[in-house]
């Protein structure tokens, strides 16, 4: 078995981090552009080769219609549901898209699992780079406010990257418990968690026992289409009005130029975090350039609408924990939109102490969810995560009423059992339609799946068939039934409204490994390239310190030689080949390696350091 | 999403009250005292037992809460991630029962109609849906004021005045909950008592339908607030 990672894949950056044995606390994995933060930003190329991250991110300016971002929106939702996204997000809706979303990405179309299992890929390679070795299982995040079938996508994008996903962990709480082991915090505690895309509030109770700490989740609420992207998308409204009333330009929404001037304003933003005042520049061809002075306050009058938004579901968590703001001992931040100066105001405000931002936004998610999935591997438990259901489950009853079986912030795993029966004679199929929602009626709640009981047929309400709902510690809906007049288990195939089934994640799958090959054979060709390039330096340099008359000219020649050979192999692709001209070289140069290694060890003696030699 | 339910697959021969895993006697516990495993449900087991508490109604909430974060500790799925599958169901099984047991014994009021129902005083989820006799003349006024209302408002008309009095039949309606809960309390102290002292199942049964007759009171009047309430936010 391979390493266990956390993996917080979020809207705008997803992350990877592991538990540091020898320091004993999570650290975050930086990918090859030293930073540990992965734009979820994925490209395909015209042969079908998939860019993901800072690179892909660069190909949103040049080929936004083989890219894509934010795909996390799109996650366990049906083509109705994003109506108003589509407005403002340049997703290509695949025309022949049923139940599940697909994108367009250049000529082929891709679901929103398959897109987030490339950012996950692309993370395990991180780690694996890192580690040197396989990484097969993750716990990965999800927001807190997530549904069973958003749930399910994040789940079905890990098993399409070929990782077991251990647990799916909500957001706020994996930030809490980064946070309790770096503060040592106990009591009442609010986890504001306002990210990319999605807004989470939890309460949670910290807890010492005997055995260990417990995070006891109380309430959670938020809003999954509710982040820094909206406020982005106010900042776009704003600017694309002006430019068309006055320099008469109308940008397409899902055009090239929207993104340059997306990055600008995104820019902006950030600089307006800490500035008082900030200025875009964007060049409109001909018509000249949109020169915009934006200062902090008027940014916050533009915003203050969205980051109200957020205290609904903050106010409606209190009250489901039955606190007061007061009883709040601390309220800590997540997400990279609680560096904007106002969202840290309107928290403190509303709890009445100041919000702690000690550890970095971006990053406590993922370690977070790396202590957690160390917990599981090692099977050594320090601590135990309590969360809840954040929506109440219900099936359908008669005039389109919803039944709630398992209310809100239920603690998981949960359960619920009923009893169902036929209501006409010579019945022989119940329909059983589930539903997650507050609401009362089923047209306001959101579909989960529906599912029918097959009976013999007999007088009405003769059958009795007992259904046993679960919510399982992932949040995620498993559904048995029981047919209590034979004691039989019934099977049940639920058909899932929103989402892959089982054949389509097996067939997504046998195609990716077709990609897993082709991935892994280019993975080995850059590694050995990158070998032989530090073989190459390393033998160079050291003919080079020596004056060369340690050796023979037999020797130097055999040297050259293998040095010769090793670099016509370099250009191609045939990474076996070039492992052997690296070995050829390795071989040739040993007896080099071992006269410098006694001269430095020599040169040490002498009381000189290395670096000298 | 489907989900095997352990107890049910119990090797053959094997007595209920015996380990799957060892064989030896286990009687209702949640792990096996010989070897450790975690144990099926045993059927019937009701939510007081899997706490380990008397069916009483009066639950002291410091140990209450104690218990359940020790049972979570133990029982909770975490602790099953390298298990084998049998035993992993186990552990889904247990720790979802200890959370269904949590929430409906954690309120008083879920506490008490999860009693009724578990000893078939009560069919779960069913009250009846008319007025007590006491309150019938102040529910047919509070129906005429709220009929006024929705016709003023259709109307277009003055809807302050209606609302006053909305107000007020609501907030005697709340009293009056106030004073069901009280009686509900009362009688909860009588029947723990009858636990205590071992009283026959005549007493029992006697309160037991008192504690039933007066949830039907609470329902009733708990939807009436709730209706007006929303009445009066719509207004």
């Amino acid at each position: 078995m391979g390493r266990v990672v956390g993996i917080d894949l979020g809207t705008t950056y997803s992350l990877i981090a592991f538990m540091d044995a020898q320091s004993g606390a999570p650290k975050t994995i930086s990918g090859p552009h030293a930073s540990s933060l992965c734009p979820s930003v994925v490209s395909v190329d015209a042969k079908g080769k998939v860019i993901v991250g800072d690179d892909a991110r660069d190909l949103l300016l040049t080929e936004p219609e083989r890219t894509i971002y934010s795909v996390k929106r799109l996650m366990g939702r049906g083509v109705a549901d994003i109506k108003d996204e589509l407005k403002i997000f340049p997703f290509r809706i695949d025309a022949k898209s049923d139940s599940v979303i697909r994108v367009m990405l250049g000529d082929k179309s891709f679901t929103a699992p398959e897109i987030s299992a490339y950012i996950l890929r692309e993370l395990k390679s991180w780690a694996e780079a890192y580690f040197k070795e396989t990484v097969d299982r993750a716990v990965i995040t999800v927001p807190a406010y997530f549904n069973d079938a958003q749930r399910q996508a994040t789940k079905d994008a890990g098993r399409l990257a070929g990782l077991e996903v251990l647990r799916l962990v909500n957001e706020p709480t994996a930030a809490a418990l980064a946070y309790g082991l770096h503060k040592q915090k106990r009591g009442h505690v609010a986890v504001y968690d306002f990210g990319g895309g999605t807004f989470d509030i939890s309460i949670l109770k910290l807890i010492s026992t005997t055995e260990g700490d417990i995070y006891q989740v109380l309430a959670t609420n938020g809003d999954t289409h509710l982040g820094g992207d909206d406020i982005d998308n106010a900042l776009m409204e704003l600017a694309r009005g002006e430019i068309k009333t006055k320099y008469g330009v109308e940008l397409d929404h899902r055009g090239e130029d929207v993104q340059t001037l997306r990055k600008s304003l995104i820019r902006a933003k950030h600089e307006l975090s800490s500035a008082e005042k900030t200025l875009v520049e964007y060049p409109l061809g001909t018509k000249g350039m949109y020169v915009r002075e934006i200062t902090r306050k008027e940014f916050e009058n533009l915003i203050a609408p969205i980051v109200e938004r957020t205290m609904r579901p903050a106010k409606l968590a209190l009250a489901d924990a039955k606190l007061t703001p007061k009883e709040i001992e601390e309220a800590v931040l997540v997400g990279g939109s609680t560096r904007i100066p106002l969202v840290r105001k309107t928290v403190g405000d509303f709890f009445e102490r100041v919000p702690h931002s000690e550890l970095d936004p971006d990053e406590v998610v993922a370690m977070g969810a790396a202590v957690q999935a160390d917990i599981l591997e090692s099977g050594v438990k320090t601590m135990l995560l309590l969360d809840v259901t954040p929506l109440s489950l219900g099936i359908e009853t008669m005039g389109g009423v919803i039944a709630k079986i398992i209310p809100r912030n239920s603690t998981i795993p949960a359960s619920a059992q009923e009893m169902f029966t036929t209501g006409v004679d010579n019945q022989t199929a119940i329909d059983v339609h589930i539903l997650q929602g507050e609401r009362e009626l089923v047209k306001d709640c959101r579909s989960l799946a529906r599912f029918q009981l097959k009976t013999p047929p007999g007088p009405a309400g003769l059958a009795r068939i007992e259904v046993k709902f679960l919510i399982d510690a992932n949040g995620i809906l498993q559904v048995a039934a029981k047919d209590l007049r034979t004691d039989e288990q019934h099977t049940v195939e639920v058909q899932p409204s929103y989402g892959l089934s089982d054949a389509e994640i097996e067939r997504m799958l046998e195609e990716s490994i077709d990609f897993a090959e082709q991935d892994l054979a280019e993975r080995q060709v850059i590694e050995a390239r990158t070998e032989a390039e530090s073989i190459l330096v390393a033998t160079d340099k050291a003919l080079k310190n020596t004056g060369g008359n340690i050796i023979t000219a037999d020797e130097r020649a055999e040297i050259g030689k293998a040095e010769k050979e090793l670099r016509a192999t370099m250009g191609g692709h045939d990474y076996k080949l070039m492992r052997e001209k690296i070995d050829g070289l390795n071989a040739a140069t040993e007896h080099l390696a071992e006269i410098l290694m006694n001269g430095a060890l020599q040169t040490a003696l002498e009381g000189k350091s290395l670096d000298e030699f | 999403m489907t989900l095997s339910q352990p107890q049910t697959k119990r090797a053959e021969g094997v007595p209920v009250s015996s380990c799957w895993n060892c064989k030896g006697a286990v009687s209702g516990t949640h792990f096996c005292g010989a070897c450790g495993k975690i144990q099926p449900l045993p059927a019937g087991m009701d939510y007081f037992a899997f706490f380990g508490l008397p069916r009483k109604l009066t639950i002291e909430p410091a140990s209450f809460e104690g218990q359940f974060h020790m049972l979570s500790w133990k029982l909770h799925p975490d602790n099953f991630v390298r298990a084998s599958e049998f035993e992993r169901n186990l552990s889904l099984a247990r720790s979802s029962e200890l959370n269904d047991a949590y929430r409906t014994l954690r309120d008083p009021l879920t506490r008490v109609e999860y009693l009724l129902e578990f000893l078939k005083v009560r069919k779960e989820g069913t009250t009846k849906q008319q007025a007590p006799p006491e309150l019938l003349e102040e529910v047919f006024e509070l129906n005429e004021s709220l009929d006024e209302l929705r016709d003023a408002r259709a109307a277009g008309g003055d809807v302050a005045l209606l609302r006053g009095r909305l107000d007020a039949a609501a907030g005697n309606f709340q009293e009056k909950l106030t004073e069901v809960d009280a009686e509900l309390a009362r009688l909860g102290s009588e029947w723990d008592a009858a636990v205590d002292f071992g009283s026959d199942e005549a007493k029992r049964a006697a309160l037991l339908t008192r504690m039933s007759e007066v949830l039907n009171r609470r329902s009733y009047i708990r939807n009436l607030v709730d209706g007006v309430q929303k009445e009066i936010a719509d207004a």
